[in-house]
């Protein structure tokens, strides 16, 4: 099957039922995205396909197949996810990090639906969530991407 | 007048008599003169094996981390529980002892080697269209094949004097078919095979036909418009299975039917409730024929347009809230942030390996009862071929209250063209208790 990941096109061998989380992560060996739940409820997991957010724990691969694929690895060749990036280190949102590269995926896919979201908006979108509590520090770096006083 | 009494008496008598004898015979078997048996050939044993799988005794007469068809499986009943029996061949606690014509008696008749009835929860009244060669080979599979487990069969909850079982030869005479299946000559060969399956061994109505209030399905056979077409039990809605476009499978070719049964998923729907179970144990290990035969019957029942209502049109939903600023309802944004993943904010799914919401007969059906139980309580794992699937519903019953629950079904049923009834926190609070698996009286398998 065709993929296309961050631009690059692959060919995978992973049967259509796959979650797309284990062919980013073992068959083509891009660990940034992690496991969490494996039942789409914690958003660890999160990466974008065409711009929108999914959990590609519960993404099956055929599902997938020649749509534009964007994983962590390359946010930064993203306009608004290099601006996550910042935000998220001039906050210095992370503590343990496992959840954080869910988390980013899922700022930015707001922010590229929504680049000036209320706080409700933001309660309604970012519910990935974080054992270390750093929703605060969540909240406050994306309010401070969508010119809001923090 | 002495002799007006005498007569009297002797009518008493006789009539007394009769029914005593009615309620105590034994009914006949074709194999009362079979003898000794010769050992089965292997391929005996696997046509009974496949037997075994269509009837899915397995999923009665076994407990889940229990021997295979060593019993114990609770029942309740409105009088108390009963629970399956052991029907292995131990000599002790099974059916070791019993003679193919005590076997075909059981199985076919409701009636034990002791002249007992057995409760209708064995859905013999299905069972008696069997055929005497699936009988016998059924017999052989049990006597040869299935490993003799000494595991003593519990007694029933019901007390005297409801526990006297000889009023069921009564019930039997009124409510159970006569005769193995009468092959229909005007229909072709698959769908008399279809007929077979579905109304014998694969005893489908017992779930999908409506029961009338003498607990009897009210309807056997295609000849009742009530056949198949949906009914609740056990804290799930078994939807229809004719062609009712809405709740049934109208929208449904063979082929989907037979992918359903084969696979466990087709492009509509994946097997959840106790339809998981059935597919788990059942029917992925039936013949691609006899599936097919099945599909080639169920679509020849036609469906009742005036209780399926107008016909489903997939309509867009707004978009949810959070996305494009617009401000959703309590439902919609529990909807976005715990279910879209999944089932798609359209709705669509991702099938055949998760299924639509969007015009799926539990999201068209007046009944919430097997959405509600499958949001408490997330489903059953599909295991093919010994390989659980990657996709499960999880449970949210600790993760949502009544009132979130009640509002997320009801933007489910009221979305993407869905009509539904709307869901009240009082159904999804009713259902909360009842399949409560910390509670002392959890949900059990209903004999209705």
């Amino acid at each position: 099957m065709k993929l296309e990941i961050n631009g690059q096109p692959y060919e995978v061998e992973s049967d259509g039922d796959t979650p797309l989380l284990w062919v980013i992560r073992d068959e083509l060996g891009m660990t940034g995205t992690k496991y969490g739940c494996g039942l789409a409820q914690c958003g660890a997991c999160s990466v974008m396909v065409d711009g929108e957010i999914v959990r590609s724990c519960v993404t099956p691969l055929d599902s997938v197949a020649n749509r534009s694929i964007t994983t962590i690895e390359a946010i930064q060749n993203d306009a608004i996810g290099r601006k996550v990036v910042a935000a998220w280190v001039q906050h210095q949102v992370p503590q343990c990090g496992y959840c954080q590269s869910g988390q980013v995926m899922a700022a930015t896919a707001l922010l590229k639906q929504n680049d000036k979201p209320t706080e409700d908006d933001i309660a309604a979108a970012m519910v990935n969530l974080c054992r270390c509590g750093t929703y605060n520090a969540i909240k406050a770096a994306v309010q401070d991407l969508s010119g809001q006083k923090v | 007048m002495k002799k007006l009494l005498l007569v009297l008496l002797l009518i008493i008598v006789v009539v007394g008599g009769g029914l005593l004898w009615f309620v105590n015979h034994k009914p006949g078997s074709p194999f009362e003169t079979a003898g000794t048996l010769p050992l089965p050939s292997t391929e005996v044993l696997a046509r009974g094996e496949a037997v075994a799988r269509q009837a899915d005794c397995v999923a009665c007469h076994s407990l889940p981390d229990g021997k295979p068809y060593a019993g114990g499986l609770e029942m309740g009943t409105p009088l108390g529980a009963i629970f399956a029996t052991n029907i292995t061949p131990d000599k002790e606690n099974g059916i070791g002892n019993y003679s193919l014509a005590d076997f075909d008696r059981a199985v076919r008749h409701g009636v034990t080697p002791d002249g007992e009835r057995l409760y209708p929860a064995m859905p013999y009244p299905s069972y008696v269209k069997m055929s005497d060669e699936d009988i016998r080979d059924l017999y052989a599979y049990f006597m040869h094949q299935v490993q003799p487990a000494a595991v003593a069969n519990r007694a029933s909850g019901i007390e005297w004097p409801m526990n006297m079982r000889w009023p069921l030869a009564l019930w039997n005479a009124v409510f159970v078919p006569s005769g193995t299946y009468a092959q229909k000559p005007q229909q072709d060969a698959q769908w008399n095979r279809g007929a077979y399956l579905v109304q014998a061994a694969g005893h489908c109505g017992a779930c999908h036909t409506p029961r009338s209030v003498t607990m009897n399905e009210k309807a056997l056979d295609e000849g009742g418009s009530a056949f198949l077409s949906g009914a609740l039990l056990d804290g799930w809605y078994a939807p229809s299975l004719r062609q009712d476009v809405n709740t049934g499978l109208g929208r449904w070719s063979e082929e989907d039917i037979f992918q359903f049964l084969k696979n466990g998923r087709n492009q509509h729907a994946v097997v959840f409730g106790s339809m998981a179970e059935a597919y788990n144990n059942s029917t992925q290990f039936m013949s691609d024929d006899d599936l097919k035969a099945i599909g080639h019957y169920l679509k020849s029942l036609p469906g009742d347009a005036s209780r399926d209502g107008t016909p489903w049109v997939y309509a867009a939903a707004a978009p949810a809230q959070g996305q494009a600023g617009t401000r959703g309802t309590p439902g919609s944004a529990t909807y976005a942030a715990k279910c879209g993943f999944c089932h798609g904010t359209d709705g669509r799914g991702r099938s055949p390996w998760i299924p639509p919401l969007a015009g799926s007969p539990a999201s068209l059906i007046e009944h919430a009862d097997s959405q509600i139980n499958v949001t408490l309580n997330g489903s059953a794992r599909v295991v093919t071929a010994g390989v659980p699937d990657a996709y499960r519903m999880p449970s949210f019953r600790q993760q949502l209250s009544d009132r979130e629950i009640a509002d997320v079904l009801t933007y489910v049923r009221s979305t993407w063209g869905n009509h539904g009834d709307h869901v009240t926190q009082q159904e999804v609070n009713a259902l909360r208790q009842h399949t409560d698996p910390a509670s002392s009286t959890p949900i059990i398998l209903q004999m209705r």
